[in-house]
Parts: C-alpha cells; sequence; structure tokens
C-alpha cells in the first residue's frame, strides 16, 4: 500500500527509552548565559528570598536539542499521518498560519498595553468576529473563552444570567441528550444547573416524545450539537427548537461538530441562540498535544449585552475595549487565546468564499466515502446518511472473538494511523468513531479501510494474543494501575516504588 | 483550498456514492435551512497577499515598545532554541495523548513539565496545565471548597483585576462567599485571624503591587482551622523567591507566560498547578504518570482519568478538556534551558533592576509608594493621570507599566530592561509628568 499518507513509513522511534531529562543532568553544565548587570549592585536583604538555587537539571545546550528532538521524535502528528479521530477535526493545519502569529507585532504585544497602541491586533478580533457570526448565523461574539469547555461553560453562564434577568429563577435545568460529550454535563453542573438527560431514538436522533415529556417550566434550555455526536443531522431541529423556546427555555450550540455544516446551514437559521466554536477543530489552528485552543461564544442580538468581556467594539474607526451591560464577567485574564484567534483568521482569509462555501461539504464526501468503504467490514451504528463523521462498531466481533474496539483502535496504530474514537458515544456499543476530515486523500482513506480489513483478518486469525498490539512502535501497551495506584507523577516517585517492592 | 481532491478522485469518490454532485450529500436536511448562495465573505487570498494583508494589520500595533508592564505577564528573554524546540510539528500537530503508545514524546515531556514544576515549587504533584493563571486561581478555589465542604473563602485583594474578576465569574456568589482582604501597607495583615468556616485562604506571592512577605506564620494559622492554602507564584522569580512548599502552602498556582511562551497579548499562555498528592483526586485537568508497557519497559501515560470530564461527565473535577499543553512543553524546555543559575539570574537582575530604577526615581522627585516591600515591581506615584503618563510614554516608545489606580503606576522590571533603557524611561518619565 503506498498512499498520499504513506502511513505504513511511518519513523516512530523506538529503541531503549529516552532518559528524562533530569537523568541528562550534571552538576555545573548549563545551556543558558545571560548578560553581566549593568547597574549598580546592592545588597538584598528581603525576608521573601531564600538562598539556595532552584534545583532545575543542568545540561548543555547540544544535550538539551537532542532530548526534546528525541522525544519529537517518538510522538504521531497531524504532520506524520492520519487522525481519523471522531469528534476531533485533526484536519491539516496550514504552516502559514503559524508564520502569521509570529510576527512581532503580534506575538510580543504586552496583553495589559493600551488599545491606542494595539489597534491592530483589536482589528484581528473585529474581522474574525465578522467571520465567524456570518458562518454561525449570530449577530455579535466574544473571544474570551480558551476552549471549548470554557466556551460551554460561557453559554451556559449567559443563560444564566439571562434568566435572572428575566426573573427566571426557577428555570434550572438543562437538557443534555444521552450521547452528548463529556464536556457538555460537566460544564452544566460548573454553571449550578440541574443535568437531564434525553433519550436517543433508534435512528440516532433526539427523541422527541422523551424530549417534549422532560421538557417543563423548569427547562432552562438544551444543549445540542448538530450533526450530533453520531455525526448524523438532526432533522427535527425545528421542532426540537419550538419544543424549547415554547417553555421559555434556550438553545446552545456545541459547536464541536461545526465543520460538518460550515457553509452548508448555519446554527443561528436552526434556532439556536449561543453558538461556541472550537477554533482548533473547524478553523485549523494546531491541537498541540491537548491545546491551547479558543473557544470564542457567539449570541443572537438579545443576549449581546451579557458576552463576556471586554469585547471589541469599533467606534467612529477605532477599535475600544467594551464590557457588555449584564456581562457574566471574565473568563480568562486577558483577552482568550488570541494568537489562536489570529491563526483561524489566517485559515478563513486563506479558504475565501470558494473554500469557505464548500468546506462543510467536503468533509462530509470524506466521511460517506468512507464510511462507505468502511461498512463493508465493520457495521454502522446507524442507517442513516453520516455527515462529517460516522459510527461504526466492533459488538460482533466482540461476541464471536473478544476482540474490541480498543483492540481496532491499538491494532491500527501499527499501521500507521491514529486509533479513532473508541467507546464515544456511550450509548454505542463497542463504538469506533471515524472523522476523516476534508484534508485527507482518496488514498488515504482507501488505506485506512484497507488496514481495518487487514487487522479483521489477523486478529481473528487462531492463536492470537490481543494484548501484544501494538507491536511496532516504541512502546506497548501501558499498564495503566501502576500510576493511579501508586501517584507515580513525579521523576522521583516510580524509582521509590521500585525499591519499596 | 487544503481540499486534495482532482477532478479524477472526484469522479471515484462519487461514483463510490452513487452521487454526481456535493448537493446531493444534504438532500435529508429541510431545504429552508440550506444556505441558499454561499456565505457573505470575502474571496480567498494566496499566501503572498495574505502576508501583506496580515503585515499591514500588525503594523497598526505599536512595534517595539521597551515593556515595563507586568502584573502577571512578563518580558523575559525567550530563546530561540526553546521557541523552535516548542514549536516542533511532532509537538504542535499533535493530538492529546490518549493514544500512549503513539505519544510518548508529549507525556514524557508533560511529564518532565509536572516534575520541574514540583521541583520547582516545592510540591508534590502538579497536572499538565490549565488555561492561564487567572482561571488557575479559580480552580484551585474549587479544589479547597470541595475537600473543606466550606463555603467561605479567604482572598487577598492583592491580585491582578483581571484575575479577581475571573474568579467573581467562575466562583458561584450565590452559594460561596468570597472575603477579599484589603493589603495593610502593601502587605496581607499578619494578624488576620481565620475561622472555621473558611474554606480557602489566597494569596498573590508576590502580592500584585510588586510587595512581597515570607507567608509561613500565615499559612500555618490558616492550616491550624483547617483552610486549604494557596499561593499564586510568579514563576519566573522562583530562581530567588522561598518556594510555596517551604512556606507550607496547599496549592500552588502560577500563570507559566514568563516561563517558555511569548507575551503573546495574553494567550496562549499557561496555567500551572502544583499539590500535595493528599489532594490527587481533586485535582483538574489531565495528569501524566510513570508506569512500565507490557514488556517492562518505561512507559508514560494519563493517569487518574477518572476525575475527568469524559469519564465522569457531571461529576468530573471540572469540565477542562483542551488545556494547554504546548505551552507547558515551552516552560519544560524554557526551566531546563535556564537552569538554576539561568532562573536565579532571571530573578536576581529584575530585583537588582528595580533597586536602580526605584532609587533613579527617587532621585528624581519621584514616591516609591513600596520601596522596601518590593521586588521586581513597584508603584510608583505620578503627578498627572498614571493613564496619560501610559500614553505619553508610549508615544515615546516606552510602555511604562499598568495604571493601578488613577496616580499610581505599576511598573515591572525583568532581566532584559537594561541601564540604558532605565535611564530613558525615567527620563521621559520626569518630562510627562512635569508637563
Amino acid at each position: 500500500m503506498v498512499s498520499g499518507g504513506n502511513a505504513s513509513s511511518l519513523p516512530l522511534v523506538g529503541g531503549s527509552p529516552e532518559p528524562t531529562i533530569r537523568e541528562l543532568s550534571r552538576p555545573g553544565r548549563r545551556a543558558s548565559k545571560y548578560p553581566k548587570l549593568d547597574v549598580p549592585e546592592v545588597e538584598i536583604n528581603h525576608p521573601a528570598i531564600k538562598n539556595e538555587k532552584a534545583p532545575l537539571p543542568e545540561v548543555s545546550e547540544h544535550d538539551l536539542v537532542m532530548h526534546y528532538s528525541r522525544l519529537a521524535h517518538r510522538n504521531f502528528a497531524v504532520d506524520l499521518g492520519f487522525y481519523p479521530l471522531g469528534s476531533c477535526t485533526m484536519k491539516y493545519n496550514p504552516r502559514f498560519a503559524d508564520f502569521v502569529a509570529s510576527l512581532n507585532n503580534f506575538s510580543n504585544t504586552h496583553p495589559a498595553t493600551p488599545s491606542e497602541f494595539t489597534q491592530g491586533s483589536m482589528e484581528i478580533l473585529s474581522i474574525l468576529e465578522k467571520y465567524l457570526i456570518e458562518i454561525c448565523g449570530m449577530d455579535f461574539a466574544s473571544f474570551q473563552p480558551p476552549a471549548g469547555a470554557s466556551g460551554e461553560l460561557t453559554g451556559l453562564l449567559i443563560i444564566k444570567r439571562y434568566l435572572e434577568n428575566q426573573k427566571l429563577e426557577h428555570k434550572t435545568d438543562i437538557i443534555v441528550p444521552d450521547s452528548a460529550h463529556g464536556t457538555n454535563p460537566a460544564s452544566a453542573k460548573m454553571a449550578g444547573f440541574n443535568v437531564v438527560e434525553v433519550a436517543t431514538d433508534d435512528r440516532g436522533m433526539v427523541n422527541i416524545d422523551d424530549l417534549r415529556s422532560l421538557v417543563n417550566e423548569n427547562t432552562a434550555g438544551l444543549m445540542l450539537t448538530n450533526p450530533n455526536t453520531g455525526g448524523l443531522f438532526e432533522e427535527e431541529i425545528a421542532t426540537i427548537s419550538s419544543i424549547i423556546h415554547e417553555a421559555g427555555g434556550l438553545l446552545y450550540y456545541d459547536g464541536a461538530n461545526l465543520n460538518a455544516i460550515v457553509g452548508v446551514c448555519r446554527p443561528g437559521d436552526m434556532g439556536f441562540d449561543i453558538v461556541h466554536s472550537n477554533l482548533h477543530k473547524t478553523f485549523a489552528t494546531p491541537h498541540g498535544g491537548g491545546g491551547p485552543g479558543s473557544g470564542p461564544v457567539a449570541v443572537k442580538s438579545f443576549l449581546k449585552e451579557y458576552l463576556p468581556g471586554p469585547v471589541v467594539v469599533n467606534n467612529d474607526g477605532e477599535y475600544e475595549w467594551y464590557t457588555p451591560k449584564h456581562s457574566i464577567g471574565r473568563m480568562h485574564g486577558y483577552h482568550g487565546n488570541f494568537l489562536v484567534a489570529l491563526r483561524a483568521l489566517v485559515y478563513m482569509k486563506l479558504l475565501g468564499k470558494e473554500g469557505l462555501d464548500t468546506l462543510g461539504s467536503y468533509a462530509v464526501l470524506n466521511a460517506r466515502y468512507l464510511s462507505s468503504k468502511v461498512s463493508k467490514y465493520l457495521p454502522l451504528a446507524f442507517d442513516e446518511p453520516c455527515m462529517h463523521e460516522f459510527v461504526a462498531t466492533v459488538k460482533d466481533l466482540k461476541k464471536s472473538h473478544k476482540i474490541k474496539a480498543y483492540d481496532i483502535g491499538k491494532a491500527l496504530l501499527d499501521k500507521g494511523f491514529h486509533s479513532p474514537t473508541i467507546y464515544f458515544p456511550l450509548i454505542i456499543e463497542e463504538a469506533l468513531m471515524f472523522e476523516p476530515t476534508e484534508t485527507q486523500t482518496v488514498e488515504t482513506l482507501d488505506d485506512l479501510a484497507e488496514s481495518i480489513k487487514l487487522i479483521i483478518e489477523e486478529l481473528t486469525a487462531p492463536g492470537v494474543n490481543l494484548s501484544d498490539y501494538p507491536k511496532n512502535l516504541p512502546v506497548g501497551r501501558p499498564n495503566e494501575l501502576i500510576p493511579a495506584k501508586h501517584l507515580t507523577v513525579h521523576w522521583g516517585d516510580f524509582e521509590l516504588l521500585e525499591l519499596t517492592e | 483550498m487544503f481540499v486534495p481532491h482532482s477532478n479524477l478522485d472526484l469522479n471515484t469518490i462519487f461514483d463510490e456514492l452513487d452521487i454526481k454532485s456535493l448537493e446531493q450529500l444534504f438532500t435529508h436536511i429541510p431545504k429552508d435551512l440550506l444556505i441558499e448562495n454561499g456565505l457573505d465573505v470575502e474571496d480567498s487570498l494566496s499566501e503572498l497577499e495574505a502576508t501583506k494583508y496580515f503585515q499591514d494589520i500588525a503594523n497598526k500595533n505599536t512595534s517595539n515598545m521597551v515593556c515595563f508592564a507586568g502584573g502577571g505577564h512578563y518580558d523575559v528573554y525567550l530563546p530561540p532554541t526553546v521557541k523552535s524546540l516548542t514549536m516542533r510539528p511532532e509537538f504542535m500537530t499533535s493530538y492529546t495523548p490518549y493514544q500512549a503508545e503513539i505519544s510518548q514524546g508529549i507525556l514524557q515531556v508533560l511529564f518532565e513539565f509536572q516534575s520541574l514544576v514540583c521541583d520547582l515549587t516545592e510540591m508534590e504533584l502538579a497536572n499538565a496545565s490549565l488555561y492561564d493563571g487567572a482561571t488557575s486561581v479559580a480552580e484551585a478555589i474549587s479544589v479547597a471548597i470541595n475537600k473543606t465542604k466550606r463555603d467561605n473563602v479567604v482572598i487577598s485583594h492583592g491580585f491582578n483585576p483581571n484575575s479577581k474578576q475571573v474568579v467573581n465569574t467562575l466562583i458561584d456568589s450565590a452559594k460561596f462567599n468570597l472575603n477579599y482582604v484589603e493589603l495593610d501597607n502593601y502587605l496581607f495583615p499578619e494578624d488576620y485571624e481565620f475561622s472555621e468556616d473558611d474554606a480557602a485562604f489566597v494569596v498573590s506571592f508576590p502580592h500584585y503591587e510588586g510587595s512581597a512577605q515570607d507567608l509561613t506564620n500565615l499559612v500555618s494559622k490558616a492550616q491550624s482551622k483547617g483552610v486549604i492554602c494557596i499561593c499564586y507564584v510568579d514563576p519566573s522569580m522562583l530562581g530567588v523567591l522561598k518556594t510555596p512548599g517551604a512556606m507550607g502552602f496547599d496549592i500552588v498556582v502560577a500563570e507559566g507566560q514568563s516561563i517558555g511562551t511569548p507575551l503573546s497579548f495574553g494567550g496562549p499562555t499557561v496555567g500551572w498547578f502544583a499539590t500535595k498528592k493528599d489532594l490527587a483526586r481533586l485535582v483538574p485537568g489531565r495528569i501524566i504518570g510513570e508506569t512500565i508497557d507490557n514488556n517492562h519497559k518505561k512507559t508514560y501515560v494519563m493517569t487518574l482519568r477518572a476525575r475527568e470530564q469524559d469519564i465522569r461527565r457531571e461529576k468530573a473535577s471540572s469540565n477542562i478538556c483542551t488545556n494547554q499543553t504546548l505551552n507547558a512543553i515551552g516552560s519544560a524546555i524554557h526551566l531546563s534551558w535556564m537552569g538554576p543559575e539561568g532562573i536565579y539570574q532571571v530573578g536576581y537582575q529584575a530585583i537588582q533592576k528595580a533597586s536602580y530604577m526605584k532609587t533613579s526615581l527617587k532621585e528624581a522627585g519621584f514616591t516609591i509608594n513600596n520601596d522596601e516591600s518590593s521586588l521586581r515591581e513597584f508603584l510608583v506615584k505620578t503627578s498627572i493621570p498614571a493613564s496619560e503618563v501610559i500614553s505619553l510614554m508610549g508615544e515615546r516608545g516606552i510602555l511604562a507599566g499598568i495604571e493601578y489606580d488613577k496616580n499610581q503606576l505599576l511598573v515591572a522590571l525583568t532581566e532584559k530592561r537594561t541601564k540604558a533603557e532605565i535611564d530613558e524611561f525615567v527620563f521621559a518619565f520626569k518630562e510627562v509628568n512635569n508637563g
């Protein structure tokens, strides 16, 4: 197999473990050098100062560079291969956006610099707001939330403050689908709401009858992503919207799956009042091994004065910071993850109208193609046309050969692919969730499907020990019990454990 | 633009799906929801055009201001070595390390980050990062509330006002009482009496105003009442400052920008969170542990996962998912680059330069309000409103500091500021204040 992704040639390096930077430390070595003190030295006597030096590693610069470069070689990344990771939108991250984000005037501005000296950075946020609200069908946005979960909490705090202002404090229930991302109920709880779960129907969509039975005068709102976490478009969204709105609740859009609908349809037109979007998913900013992200929140006009602030406003051609009248407050020490927001704008400008109009379509096209290929080897969870992602299930193989979704994921690693998302959504037995994104080639998608076929053949052969997979990587399956039980979370801990056992 | 498909590829895909156009993908979506004439946005730019477009916008920021502003974010020297290693694509474009076998790079660097943070603060367990310093303070308060089941929080007023706003937003005021304590002559009152209703004692070290005190006695007084003690520390001063662990704190949080991240207009930066092991199961965010694989080989893996939102859902210790991993990687590499001597120089030179600057300002007739107790950052009185001072100094290419109140300016020094820059500051400061 040779594909555009050429997964099988992945250069993850194995060999013996890389020592820690502390193990590389030798007394007296150093990488850093600072200028000599150029002011007259005075004696410092202060009760907050210590006498001893900090216990940091002492390494030469070359040792330092080799160490962290060798560690980089033990890591999978978008720049190395394909992440068919459902719900995560691991698309290509344009290098050009990093170049713009590293321009000195953007990257080296102190956050407390007054607005008269930061008109450029504020203009970036203002333009990005225009793009984002156009894409989402909303009216205003705040870039305070530094990540998706923070955006969710922001949205819920907006609902709470809005209801308080309407003297509707008795509305304390937030309805969340049983298929929702874990951050949804966690955020609702943090905002002080009761979490009420609505069931999914046989087709994989919100069960409308169940929803009707749960909605009452206490309903504060509904959190929903559309397409939902099963990758299906909630066709009854108009009905859902009117059920919630008629009860006086608000509709919150979890933007985790926004990539499916960019240029196709808009949350605002579906009836959503509040939207958060994950710029690190839909708008291609690098995930950084788990962060940083950016989770701006956009709202309809009637909620504008509740946004976290300050937000950028344009006053006669001059950009100013404005704190909305009923603002929920601040979600971040300064202006959110500005350089991530900047990268997202760069991506949008590079795509432009032609790229943004077709973004969702190509994301769905690739998912539909991959689902067609994968379904030849694994049954799909739902018999419905998927959007940007789809869920397959390993439950038959589990019954026949004790092969779990986990095992398929691990075996795929050996073939040079990241695992799909496993065991999510929670309502699907042995779920494998695939999201190819629009940036993968046909050959890569074919390769993945072919690899799944080969894996199933391999793992169902007699005498196979499933826990041996993956076999060809820097390490095999980790023992997850040791650190959880013994809290080996600092570089002294594991050695200590070995000594005592 | 980043869609790879040629017309030939599209034919292959369309054939497989038995469709003839992209529109056919969406026949199941109610027609009135489909966007009719596309989005109202501008045409695309090539990279060449976009370079000019963004450079022009960047130029609307004032370039290369000499930075005397602090308040949590400091203009510390960030070596290109640290930047380029941090931005290696294997780190930068990777996902959360759920798949340990192909994520040993990220996992080991994060494990080193946790260990370095623990060593530097003298704590036992650090997480793999939170959003920033301000949100970390709020997360720490939540841990204290969960641990003690008490609802009163004693918090020093000596915090960046923005951080206080974040705390006020994230801690539910209907359920919990945030009791802000005024500083007394820029220090937390040593005779403050804690009560058994207090969940947390939250204090900044140094205080936002730049003054610092040995907090050992206050911490032990608070702990005798069962109060969880939370220290918000300036990490770039930990080469010279007493450690929060040595002073007895239970939780340490920090704005980690000055270690490994450029000023970045405030984001993305990184929140540090470290504590003692007995609070392990209440810690927010990801934690990396050391273990072995099925061949007894050293391996790192995400651990204590049962605290997290994707497993515990509404019972999770926090809703955090995406964090600031890449900035934490920057922190680890920067700390390793600095070493004990480097981080000492960063702190020691900042204090020496502040001392020189305070002397110069006093000689020029100005008053330093917290001369004795301050270290690298201090409050100087202005004769005209502080905001005007900042504007006028800004026109001369100097970011003079942060407006503390109408006639006080908060000025910060780092090891990067030179004697010449300080002298120029003092000269300009004299001129603008004397109008």
